[in-house]
């Protein structure tokens, strides 16, 4: 049987996640549950139907053509209980307010999709970045992506948060041109209480893929009273200094993530976090070359 | 060639800057001159029996001979488009006529006001106005009964605008022949052709009319030269001691003789669409002559070229407001094109292209409507240092395919030996330099409105209620669609043709160019001025505009009423008559429909068949001078002026609202970001669009800032060029900037902005046109 896997979204013309002109896909499902989660409708595994209620302008086309009773009149507007998936009522809405997230895609579906920005990735030196999501929980199917992108020459690129089976992954890994590998709360119990389990794994994947020698690239994601402590800081620097080249990417916490949170009738709590000043995000870039670690996106943290 | 260029740090010379500051504050203003000396001359000396070439003739030299001339403090090139510093001719004898519409509030308008004294206002409209009314060019093309039809259609138009009923003009002179030749040589050559006989009927005429005209700038340049020599200025005399009698012998002269040039072109026809060519090709040696005898450094060619645009950017076309709405922010599209490749297929860009891109760059005028061709041959250099000054702002330069746009050129009866010399006139036309004659911009045609005159039954929708349609019924497939709107639309050409080979034949036989014939290749050698057919090359550049307004409902018809059933095509027409007044459901239905502009080909593909339908309607006629005709595809500011006229579409788009810029998706429609975009226009079939097309993106400022911005630009435009796209102009723009400068327009007087097909002014622009810019989508990294 074919691998397939769930993808959410394939957003083209990205800048910022690798080099050149790029498309991110998506991927569906990871086992961690960041509170600050940017993509909240990516971290269950399942497809789910989507409720955009800004959109929705109470037609109930829905309504009329669901078959498995799972639409409700007030609130979240699907009931995941019920719901089958089957994407009746997606088809039905008039204004585009219901949208299936995480459609299952086999390697070649994605590709077909991919194909019409080549002639600007071979252009641009850009290409393809997996993210999610954590992509790493679908390796049969991005096993073969990979063949099919080197095939047709398109730079890849894997964004992993680094929990996956290293042993699963050693053979693929070095299909990919580059890998960002996000390290967020170096204290295993923080890790434990907020993100979930999979600290030591995370740890081990960190240095072993440095060890290998991969085109990997370590990232933080700052997030106020959470990544931006001094002692995490500081934690995140001693893993980076065993490494060849330590060096960090720093991502400035946005909090547009919330608004999605609505949209899965998700569980995620909300932060109220504003965004990270630009202020801070220099101090911690300071503290991190204080202690001989390269800031990777020097001119955005200037 | 010029591989290591390092950007410049050129700023102009203060004696430039002076220049500029001095143009910037003149006020724009009319120019009567030339409409009450061109009135003088026919109402009261056109000599008995004096042929119509004669009388063109006679009253250029009448206007050239008493035009007020002034030489302004530090100018290097001298001679006005009017008596004013900035200024609009009224030509009278065509369009001008028309547009004093406004002759009453020409001051107090407030877009683009142009002042005009007390007393001239008066002599307008007491002396000029009513001798024209009966005599412009327009209503010598009709008899009665077709004029008051064809007032009718024009002033307030929605089907079509004929452009060309202000005169042909869009073309190419072959100024490279004049900096060979100088007047001398010109007259030569006529002398030549008059002794060889074999004349057709009119030869001599128009030979003897070509020598008068040439006697008349050699004048008009006489006394340029008097005043320079009165002010003391002995290097203005100097220069014109050698031009315009003299092949040029620096590029000072050089570009002196061609401003000559230029300005009675456009005094004489009409001041839109005189195009300046491959200027980077043949100026060329002479630049490297004078680097050879050392006389010159780069700095100085980069102020003389700034000095000649600042003289283009004094010709301003006269608009009513009316007219504005068709064509806002006073285009006059004096194109420049750098770039491209040279006869062996080879780049031809040379030190001199890159010295014009720094000006570009580094001078952000009005005029010239610069473009840059760029083939797969174009060294890396060039095209970075191209995408580079496109990023700096300003909408300069437009970019164009030499792979698409050769090839296109060659199906429409061009030599394929001689399309690599083509050049862009006017907005976004190419056309063959030195010997072709294209009227280019002769009209600008709605092709969306077809589906509202399909809809109304061959009326118009909007003011009727619902009702029922019979003759709707008998469409039940996309091909019936597709077939009654090819109907629709020829029969809306065939009209298009009538009055337009009307007002052709009018021109030829009543104002004839007998100046700007002189420098169109083949009409000395053919003894026939170019309105008459002695260009070598003819043809005649109809626009379209609404290709995604039509592609776009025709999908949401074909979806909505032949696939899912759930209305027909009778309740879709109601609800665009009625303006989906209580239609919500249907208005939501259709948008959510995807659009043209998000690679998806099943509308795209719908994009294409209408292009190529209306390339068939088109095609198949032929101008009065033998020349095809040849559809392009640019709007200029018609998707205002049509939309503004036009009720609600299936796309769902509303009554009143503006049809898609050129050929780009309609507004907001395209959601998935500038590759999805470009790959959708570059899915048309490129090679029946030889009269050019102009798709116009815009960037937020911040995705193209830097050299990671510049890059991803540059590969877009690659990416594009590879898969078939023909044209693209891109605005980088600060909405911050431009909300600013419609609060405080004084501030912003130089704010540049990319139209359709040329650049203008943003605080020259009409309110609905700022706003557009403003609320359009803007491609952002995601």
């Amino acid at each position: 049987m074919k691998p397939t896997a769930p993808i959410f979204e394939i957003q083209r013309f990205s800048l910022h996640d690798g080099p050149g002109i790029r498309s991110l896909v998506f991927l569906k499902g990871c086992a961690l549950h960041c509170p600050w989660c940017q993509n909240p409708e990516s971290q269950d595994h399942k497809g789910v139907v989507a409720f955009y209620a800004d959109r929705c302008a109470e037609y109930f086309e829905c309504d009329v053509v669901c078959e498995a009773d799972a639409i409700r009149r007030e609130g979240h507007r699907i009931d995941p209980a019920k719901c089958t998936l089957c994407g009746l009522c997606i088809d039905a809405c008039p204004s585009g307010a219901l949208r299936l997230i995480g459609e299952a895609h086999t390697p070649e579906q994605l590709m077909e999709r991919l194909r019409p920005d080549i002639p600007y990735f071979t252009n641009s030196g850009g290409g393809v970045t997996f993210t999610g999501g954590e992509p790493t929980l679908h390796p049969r199917f991005l096993d073969r992506v990979l063949d099919l992108c080197a095939a047709e020459s398109i730079h890849t690129t894997l964004e992993t948060a680094g929990l996956f089976a290293w042993e699963k992954w050693r053979p693929i890994l070095p299909k990919l041109d580059l890998i960002y590998f996000d390290l967020k709360l170096m204290d295993p119990e923080r890790h434990a209480e907020q993100l979930g389990a999979g600290f030591g794994t995370i740890q081990g994947n960190a240095v072993a893929m440095a060890e290998a020698g991969l085109p990997v690239e370590f990232r933080m994601p700052v997030i106020p009273g959470f990544t931006d402590t001094d002692a995490n800081i500081d934690a995140v620097a001693r893993l980076l200094l065993r490494m060849e080249k330590p060096g960090i990417h720093l991502l400035a916490y946005h909090n547009m993530g919330e608004a999605k949170i609505d949209i899965i009738e998700g569980r995620q709590p909300r932060l109220g976090l504003a965004r990270l000043s630009e202020e801070r995000l220099a101090q911690v870039a300071a503290r991190f070359r204080a202690q001989g670690i390269a800031i990777l996106n020097e001119a955005a943290c200037a | 060639m010029g591989a290591a260029v390092d950007r410049p740090d050129w700023l102009p010379s203060p004696q430039i800057q002076k220049l500029y500051a001095d143009h910037s504050q003149s006020v724009p203003s009319i120019g009567v001159e030339r409409a009450l000396h061109y009135t003088e001359y026919y109402k009261k000396l056109v000599p008995p029996g004096a042929s119509a070439l004669q009388q063109s003739a006679e009253a250029l030299a009448h206007h050239l001979d008493q035009r007020t001339v002034r030489i302004h403090d530090g100018e290097l090139i001298v001679g006005s488009h009017t008596e004013h510093r900035i200024g609009a001719i009224c030509h009278i004898e065509k369009a001008g006529a028309a547009m004093l519409e406004d002759v009453m509030s020409f001051e107090t308008r407030e877009v683009n006001p142009l002042a005009l004294a007390p007393g001239e206002k008066w002599t307008l409209l007491r002396k000029v106005i009513p001798y024209w009314l009966t005599r412009n060019l327009a209503m010598r093309a009709f008899t009665l009964r077709e004029k008051v039809k064809y007032a009718g259609e024009q002033l307030n138009a929605v089907h079509f605008v004929i452009n060309e009923a202000a005169g042909v003009a869009h073309f190419l002179p072959d100024y490279g022949e004049l900096i060979r030749l100088g007047t001398r040589g010109l007259r030569a050559k006529i002398e030549a052709r008059l002794g060889r006989g074999s004349l057709p009927a009119d030869g001599r005429d128009y030979l003897e009319a070509s020598l008068r005209v040439l006697e008349a700038i050699e004048r008009f340049a006489d006394r340029h030269r008097a005043e320079a020599e009165r002010l003391g200025r002995d290097d203005v005399a100097r220069v014109l001691r050698q031009v315009p009698r003299d092949p040029p012998r620096d590029l000072r002269e050089a570009l002196q003789l061609i401003w000559l040039f230029q300005l009675v072109i456009q005094v004489e026809s009409i001041d839109q669409g005189i195009s300046l060519g491959r200027m980077d090709q043949y100026l060329y040696p002479l630049y490297c002559e004078q680097k050879r005898r050392g006389e010159i450094d780069d700095d100085t060619v980069r102020d003389l070229f700034a000095a000649f645009c600042i003289k283009l950017s004094e010709v301003i076309p006269l608009f009513s407001r009316r007219a504005t709405e068709y064509y806002a922010g006073l285009p006059s599209g004096q194109a420049l094109t750098v770039g491209g490749v040279d006869a062996e297929g080879n780049d031809a860009a040379n030190p001199l292209s890159f010295l014009l891109l720094d000006v570009m760059e580094g001078f952000k005028t009005r005029q010239p409507n610069w473009h840059a061709r760029i083939s797969q041959t174009s060294s890396p250099a060039f095209v970075q240092r191209v995408v580079e000054v496109v990023a700096s702002g300003g909408g300069s330069p437009a970019l164009y395919s030499d792979d698409a746009i050769m090839p296109a050129m060659a199906l429409r009866g061009v030599a394929e030996e001689k399309v690599w010399n083509y050049a862009t006139v006017g907005c976004v036309e190419p056309a063959l330099s030195c010997e072709s004659f294209t009227s280019s911009d002769a009209a600008i045609f709605n092709l969306a409105v077809a589906m509202e005159w399909l809809l109304g039954g061959r009326g118009r929708l909007g003011k009727d209620e619902s009702r029922e349609r019979p003759w709707l019924r008998g469409i039940h497939s996309l091909e019936d669609l597709l077939r009654e709107l090819e109907a629709q639309t020829g029969e809306r050409i065939a009209q298009l043709k009538g009055s337009l080979d009307a007002i052709e034949r009018a021109g030829a036989e009543y104002y004839p160019t007998p100046f700007s014939s002189l420098l169109v290749g083949g009409c000395i050698e053919n003894a026939t001025d170019s309105t008459r057919g002695g260009a070598w090359y003819n043809a005649s550049g109809i626009q379209a505009v609404g290709v995604a307004d039509l592609a776009n409902s025709l999908a949401v018809i074909d979806e909505l009423v032949f696939q899912k059933g759930l209305y027909d095509l009778e309740d879709v027409a109601n609800a665009c008559a009625t303006n989906f007044a209580g239609q919500e459901l249907m208005l939501a239905r259709a948008r959510k429909i995807s659009a043209f502009g998000n690679d998806d080909s099943r509308v795209d593909n719908f994009a294409n068949r209408v292009a190529l339908l209306f390339d068939r309607c088109v095609s198949q006629h032929t101008n009065t001078r033998g020349g095809r005709w040849v559809p392009g595809f640019y709007s200029m500011t018609c998707h205002q002026g049509f939309g503004q006229r036009m009720a609600a579409m299936p796309s769902g788009r509303l009554a009143g609202r503006p049809l898609a810029d050129g050929l780009a998706p309609s507004d907001g429609t395209d959601l998935l970001g500038p590759t999805a975009s470009l790959n959708s226009v570059a899915r048309l079939d490129h090679s029946r669009f030889a009269n050019g097309i102009n798709l116009n993106i815009k960037f937020d400022a911040a995705t193209v800032a830097g050299e990671e911005g510049r890059a991803a630009l540059e590969a877009l435009v690659r990416g594009y060029f590879a898969q078939g796209g023909m044209q693209v102009q891109i605005n980088v723009l600060d909405p911050a900037v431009l909300e600013a400068a419609m609060r405080d327009p004084d501030s912003h007087r130089n704010l540049l902005v990319r139209i359709s097909g040329y650049c203008a002014y943003f605080v020259d622009l009409t309110p609905a046109m700022q706003q557009e810019l403003i609320d359009r989508t803007r491609q952002r990294a995601r």
